[in-house]
């Protein structure tokens, strides 16, 4: 662009600024409510920035400072801990406790049966199984 | 990041120049506060934690997006109002007329009151408004943005969506358009 066309933009632009004191004040009063409600609604970044380093500073939990607290405060952290592992550990023991035991169960079913164990891995002996229990189908 | 002063000084500082904005580009006083106050709301929720600096294009491009979305449900509710009976047609054109004609009576009206000088330099201020309306609508965004918003070219084409290169054919054209129509009004500024 040319230097006269430039200057020209610039006085337009300054006749455009001048103008705007002429504005009504009911535009320039609606504009600063507009204004008002924008920042009413502005993204809440502090709070969030604020909560951050709180957790930062102050993690939920903190081995180091159990041991500063006094014998008391030390066993009721301590305590409720120590019977959260015994009851897991408890609670694991019985389950396989009571597994094995029905492991036992069947083994001792298994071969106390007047059937002899060989019989399960013969293939005869399925096939003959099919066979008893399609006939009293076939008999219905 | 923009603190809540910073961000009320930034609207502050562009709130009347982006209400004249809107009202060249959409012609009516109430709809352009109504698009200023929602490109204010979009800016504040969505990039508030924005540092200052990038406020002005962001601001910008909410804007002219916001004006678009204007024009669209206008659009739309024109067409709808046309099928019941063409009433959308002529409401527009009263607006129109009705619009023009306030400017030019208060115009008197505030003149009237003042000495002949300042009646010269708001008829003058209002002529180059009145100028600066007719301009094609990219025209005018351009020549806006580059010598009133105080954007740079890359910023402008950011803005408008378009090349460096337009940018500068859109203003160049809206100089001389504004240089032709001042000077067959006698203008001299």
């Amino acid at each position: 662009m040319k230097t006269d066309d430039i200057n020209l933009a610039y006085k337009i632009r300054h006749a455009l600024n001048e103008n705007l004191d002429n504005l009504p004040a009911s535009t320039t009063e609606r504009l600063a409510a507009a204004r008002a409600a924008a920042l009413a609604r502005k993204k809440a970044d502090a709070p969030v920035r604020a909560a951050a380093q709180a957790g930062r500073q102050r993690p939920s939990f903190e081995l180091r400072s159990v041991f500063a607290m006094p014998w008391l405060g030390r066993v009721a952290v301590i305590a409720p801990l120590v019977a959260m592992v015994a009851g897991l550990a408890g609670i694991y023991q019985a389950e396989h406790e009571q597994h094995a035991g029905d492991l036992a169960e069947l083994d001792a079913a298994v071969l106390s049966d007047d059937l002899p164990l060989t019989a399960y891995t013969d293939s005869g002996f399925n096939a003959y199984l099919v066979q008893q229990q399609q006939q009293p189908q076939r008999a219905q | 990041m923009a603190t809540d002063k910073e961000l009320n000084d930034f609207l502050e500082s562009v709130e009347r120049r982006a209400f004249k904005q809107a009202a060249y580009a959409v012609r009516k006083d109430e709809a352009a506060l109504d698009i200023v106050q929602d490109a204010m709301i979009k800016l504040a929720e969505k990039y508030g934690d924005k540092p200052p600096a990038e406020l002005p294009a962001l601001f910008q491009r909410i804007l002219q997006t916001t004006i678009l979305d204007y024009f669209r449900r206008e659009k739309v509710r024109n067409t709808w109002v046309t099928l019941f009976g063409g009433l959308g047609r002529r409401d527009d054109d009263d607006d129109d007329f009705d619009i023009l004609n306030s400017y030019e009576a208060e115009e008197g009206t505030a003149a009237a009151e003042s000495s002949a000088d300042h009646v010269e330099r708001a008829q003058t201020l209002q002529l180059i408004d009145d100028e600066i309306q007719k301009l094609p609508t990219r025209q005018r965004e351009a020549f806006l943005m580059r010598y009133w918003q105080d954007m740079d070219v890359a910023e402008t084409a950011e803005a408008m969506g378009c090349s460096e290169g337009s940018v500068k054919t859109h203003c160049s054209r809206a100089t001389h358009t504004l240089a032709a129509a001042l000077e067959a009004k006698g203008i001299k500024l």
